[in-house]
C-alpha cells in the first residue's frame, strides 16, 4: 500500500514537472515569436497627412524588407496604425491609448510637435517610447515634455542643423549678402531662419534684410516681397511650407517684380505641388532629407520613392524613423523597454539609416548630422544639385 | 497723395501695395452686403463659395483647359453653390433669429471646409487663371501690380452696376423694399422668394469674380482659402456701415487698406500682431462711430448678431 501510494506521488509530482516545463517552453516559445509592435497614430486627412502618409507607407515596405530577412533578434515588427483625423486632440489621445492598450511596443506619431503632444505624452507616460519621423525642432524630448520627454525622439532634423547646411550651402555658392524673410507661424519655421542667421554670421556673411511673414491665410506677404524687393541681396532665405499658402505667392512676387535673386527654403518648401504655373519658378532651392524625384545619389531612395509616390522627401523619415528602432532594440539586446532604447538611442553617433547616418544627443533628441540634399527649381524642373552636412550647430 | 504718404509716414509701395488689398476686400465687401442688406444675413460661408470658385479655376488649370472655360466653371460653381446654400439651408430657416441664421452660416461654412478639405487633400491646388495680372506697371520707382487696380477697377464697376440695378430695375426696387421692412414689403406684393434669390444670385456672381481675382494674388488654393480674407471683410463690413451698400464696400476697402498699410508700416518683427492691431482699431472706431465709419449721418444703428 506504502509501495503503491509513493509510486502515486512520484507519478503525480512527474506529471506536474512535466506540465510546468511545457508551460514555461510554451511561454518561452511564444515571447520568442511575438511581434514587435509599432503603434501609429498618423493624421490620414488633416494638414500633417501628406507628411505622415508617405512616411507611413514607406515605413510598412522597410518593415516587410526587414521582416523578410527574419526580423529583429527573430521577432517579426509590425504597425498597427489609428488613424487621428486632423490631429484633434482627444481623438489622438483615443489612438495613442487604443494603441497602448493592444501592447504597443513602440509609439509613433505626427510631423508636428504641437499635434503630437497628446499622443507624445499617453506614450511617455507610461514609460513607451515615442517617436515622430519627421519633427524639425529641438521640442521633441526634454526640452518640451520635461524629464519624461527622455523617451521622446524624432528622426526629422532638428531645424538648427538645417539652417546651419543651409547657410554653408550659400556660403559654398559664393553668396555673402543674404535677406531674411521669415514665416512666424510655427516655431520650426522660426528657428531654421534664425539657425541660419547666427552661422551665416559665424562664416561672416552680412544680413541685409530681416522681414517677416505669416502664412496659413496672412495677407502680409506681398508687405515682405515689396521690401526684400528695395535691397540688394544675393540670396533670400525663408523656411514655409508651399501647403502653408505663401510660398507661391513669394516667389511669384519677387519674379514678376523681375527680381531673379535665389531663393534658398527648408525642406519645408519641397515638393512641385505649390508651384504656379506663370511666372515659372526659377532660381529655387532647397534642402531636404531625399530626392523624391527619381535623381537621388542612394538608388534604394529612388525604388522607395517610386514604389509610395512620395511627393516631398519627407517620405524617407519614416524608414529611417524604422532603421533607427531596430539598431536600438538590437543594441539593448533585444529590450522594447522605453527607458532602456531612449538611453541607448540618446548615444547614438552618425548611425546608418536609409536616409544616412544620424546622431542624437542627451539635449538634442532631433537628428543632426544628416547629409542633405540640395535641390535647385528651373523653370518649375527639379534637381538634385549638390548635398551638404552640417559643420556645427549652432546656438539660437 | 504725396500728401497722405508724408502724413501717414509711409513710403508709396506701401501705400500701392495697401490700395490693391482695398479692392479685393472692397469687391468681396460688396457681396456681403448686399445679402445684408436683403436678408439681413451676415454671411460666414461667404468665403467658402470664393473658396469653391478658386478650386473650379484649379480644376479647370490642372486639366490645361483655357482661361476662359475656367472662368465659365468658376461662376457655374459658385452660382450653383450659392443658390443651393439658400434652398436647402437659408431657406427653411427663413423667419427664424438672426443669431439661429449665423450659426447656420457658420455650420455651412465648416462643412464646405470640411468637404473641400476630404475631396482635394490639405496640400492645395494650384489655380493659374489669370496670372499675367502680376505683372506690375512702374510709375516713378512704384510697382503697382495690375491686379490692383484691376481689383479695385472691377469692384467700383460692381459696385456702380449693384446701384443702377438696386435703383434703375423693378427687381432692384423689389430688393430695396424688403430691405427696408421684409414684411411690409412681402404684404405689398413683393416676391419674396424671388427677391431673396435675385440677391443670392448676385452675391454668387460676385463671390466668382473675388475668386478669380484673389487667385491672381494667391495662386494655392487650400481648404481655408479666402477664410481669413472673409473675417477682415465681415468686420470692414460692420466698420464702414452694414446698411447702405456704398458705406459696406468702402468699410471693406478700409480695412483691407488698413491691413496692407500696417503691414507695410508696422517694424517687420511685429508683423505677427498686424490682425491684433487692425481689431484694436475696429474696435476704437466702433466705440466712436457705432453706427459705422461711413454711415450717413442720423442714420439707426443696425442690429448686429
Amino acid at each position: 500500500m506504502r509501495g503503491r501510494g509513493r509510486l502515486a506521488v512520484a507519478a503525480a509530482a512527474l506529471l506536474a514537472l512535466a506540465l510546468i516545463g511545457s508551460a514555461l517552453a510554451a511561454t518561452s516559445r511564444s515571447t520568442a515569436k511575438s511581434p514587435i509592435v509599432i503603434g501609429w497614430a498618423f493624421d490620414g486627412s488633416g494638414n500633417m497627412a501628406p507628411f505622415d502618409g508617405p512616411a507611413l507607407a514607406a515605413a510598412k515596405l522597410r518593415v516587410d524588407q526587414l521582416n523578410a530577412k527574419g526580423g529583429v533578434n527573430g521577432r517579426k515588427l509590425e504597425i498597427r496604425t489609428c488613424d487621428t483625423q486632423s490631429n484633434k486632440p482627444d481623438i489622438a489621445k483615443a489612438c495613442a491609448l487604443r494603441l497602448l492598450g493592444g501592447k504597443a511596443n513602440v509609439i509613433f506619431t505626427t510631423c508636428d510637435v504641437d499635434l503630437a503632444a497628446p499622443v507624445v505624452r499617453a506614450a511617455i507616460d507610461r514609460g513607451v517610447l515615442a517617436i515622430a519621423p519627421c519633427i524639425g525642432t529641438d521640442q521633441m524630448g526634454p526640452k518640451r515634455f520635461g524629464a519624461k520627454g527622455r523617451l521622446a525622439f524624432s528622426f526629422g532634423n532638428v531645424a538648427q542643423d538645417e539652417g546651419s547646411a543651409m547657410a554653408q550651402y550659400a556660403w559654398s555658392k559664393g553668396w555673402r549678402r543674404a535677406g531674411l524673410a521669415t514665416d512666424t507661424v510655427i516655431v520650426y519655421f522660426r528657428n531654421v531662419v534664425q539657425a541660419f542667421q547666427a552661422r551665416w554670421r559665424q562664416l561672416g556673411g552680412k544680413i541685409v534684410a530681416n522681414e517677416t511673414y505669416q502664412s496659413l491665410g496672412g495677407n502680409n506677404v506681398q508687405n515682405a516681397v515689396s521690401r526684400l524687393n528695395d535691397v540688394k541681396a544675393d540670396v533670400y532665405v525663408t523656411s514655409t511650407a508651399g501647403a502653408f499658402g505663401a510660398l507661391s505667392s513669394f516667389i511669384t512676387g519677387l519674379r514678376t517684380l523681375g527680381n531673379n535673386t535665389p531663393v534658398l527654403n527648408s525642406w519645408a518648401g519641397d515638393g512641385t505641388y505649390w508651384l504656379p504655373a506663370n511666372p515659372k519658378v526659377t532660381n529655387y532651392w532647397f534642402v531636404t532629407f531625399a530626392s523624391c524625384f527619381g535623381d537621388d545619389p542612394n538608388p534604394a531612395v529612388n525604388k522607395l520613392a517610386k514604389e509610395v509616390k512620395a511627393g516631398t522627401g519627407g517620405f524617407i523619415t519614416g524608414p529611417s524613423a524604422i532603421d533607427g528602432v531596430v539598431t536600438a532594440i538590437k543594441r539593448a539586446h533585444g529590450s522594447t523597454k522605453g527607458s532602456v532604447l531612449a538611453g541607448v538611442m540618446q548615444r547614438f553617433k552618425k548611425v546608418p539609416t536609409i536616409s544616412g547616418n544620424i546622431s542624437f544627443s542627451a539635449k538634442l533628441h532631433t537628428v543632426f548630422g544628416r547629409r542633405y540634399r540640395v535641390i535647385r527649381i528651373q523653370d518649375n524642373v527639379p534637381k538634385v544639385v549638390g548635398t551638404i552636412v552640417a559643420k556645427v550647430v549652432p546656438k539660437i | 497723395m504725396t500728401f497722405v504718404a508724408t502724413v501717414l509716414g509711409a513710403d508709396w509701395q506701401t501705400l500701392a501695395d495697401a490700395f490693391g488689398l482695398g479692392g479685393i476686400y472692397a469687391l468681396m465687401a460688396v457681396g456681403i452686403g448686399l445679402v445684408f442688406g436683403v436678408l439681413r444675413l451676415v454671411n460666414f460661408a461667404y468665403g467658402q463659395l470664393v473658396m469653391a470658385g478658386a478650386y473650379a479655376l484649379a480644376f479647370a488649370y490642372e486639366r490645361g483647359w483655357p482661361v476662359w472655360v475656367g472662368i465659365i466653371l468658376c461662376f457655374a460653381v459658385v452660382v450653383t453653390l450659392a443658390v443651393a446654400m439658400d434652398w436647402v439651408v437659408f431657406r427653411p430657416l427663413r423667419g427664424h433669429s438672426p443669431a439661429v441664421m449665423l450659426v447656420a452660416t457658420f455650420a455651412v461654412a465648416f462643412l464646405m471646409q470640411s468637404i473641400a478639405l476630404l475631396w482635394f487633400g490639405p496640400l492645395g491646388k494650384i489655380a493659374a487663371s489669370l496670372s499675367a495680372l502680376n505683372q506690375p506697371w512702374t510709375i516713378s520707382g512704384v510697382d503697382i501690380r495690375k491686379i490692383s487696380i484691376v481689383a479695385t477697377a472691377v469692384a467700383a464697376g460692381c459696385l456702380l452696376a449693384l446701384v443702377l440695378l438696386l435703383g434703375r430695375t423693378r427687381v432692384g426696387l423689389h430688393m430695396r423694399a424688403a430691405a427696408l421692412d421684409f414684411q411690409t414689403a412681402r404684404l405689398l406684393g413683393v416676391r419674396a422668394n424671388r427677391v431673396i434669390g435675385s440677391a443670392v444670385l448676385v452675391s454668387g456672381l460676385l463671390a466668382a469674380t473675388v475668386a478669380v481675382m484673389l487667385t491672381v494674388q494667391s495662386p494655392l488654393v487650400t481648404p481655408d482659402f479666402a477664410l481669413r480674407d472673409t473675417i477682415l471683410v465681415l468686420a470692414g463690413v460692420v466698420l464702414g456701415g452694414m446698411n447702405r451698400l456704398i458705406s459696406a464696400t468702402l468699410g471693406g476697402f478700409a480695412i483691407g487698406f488698413a491691413s496692407g498699410f500696417l503691414g507695410g508700416a508696422l517694424p517687420t518683427n511685429q508683423s505677427q500682431y498686424l490682425p491684433s492691431f487692425l481689431f484694436a482699431a475696429v474696435i476704437l472706431v466702433l466705440l466712436i462711430r457705432p453706427r459705422g465709419l461711413f454711415a450717413r449721418a442720423g442714420q439707426q444703428a443696425v442690429e448686429r448678431v
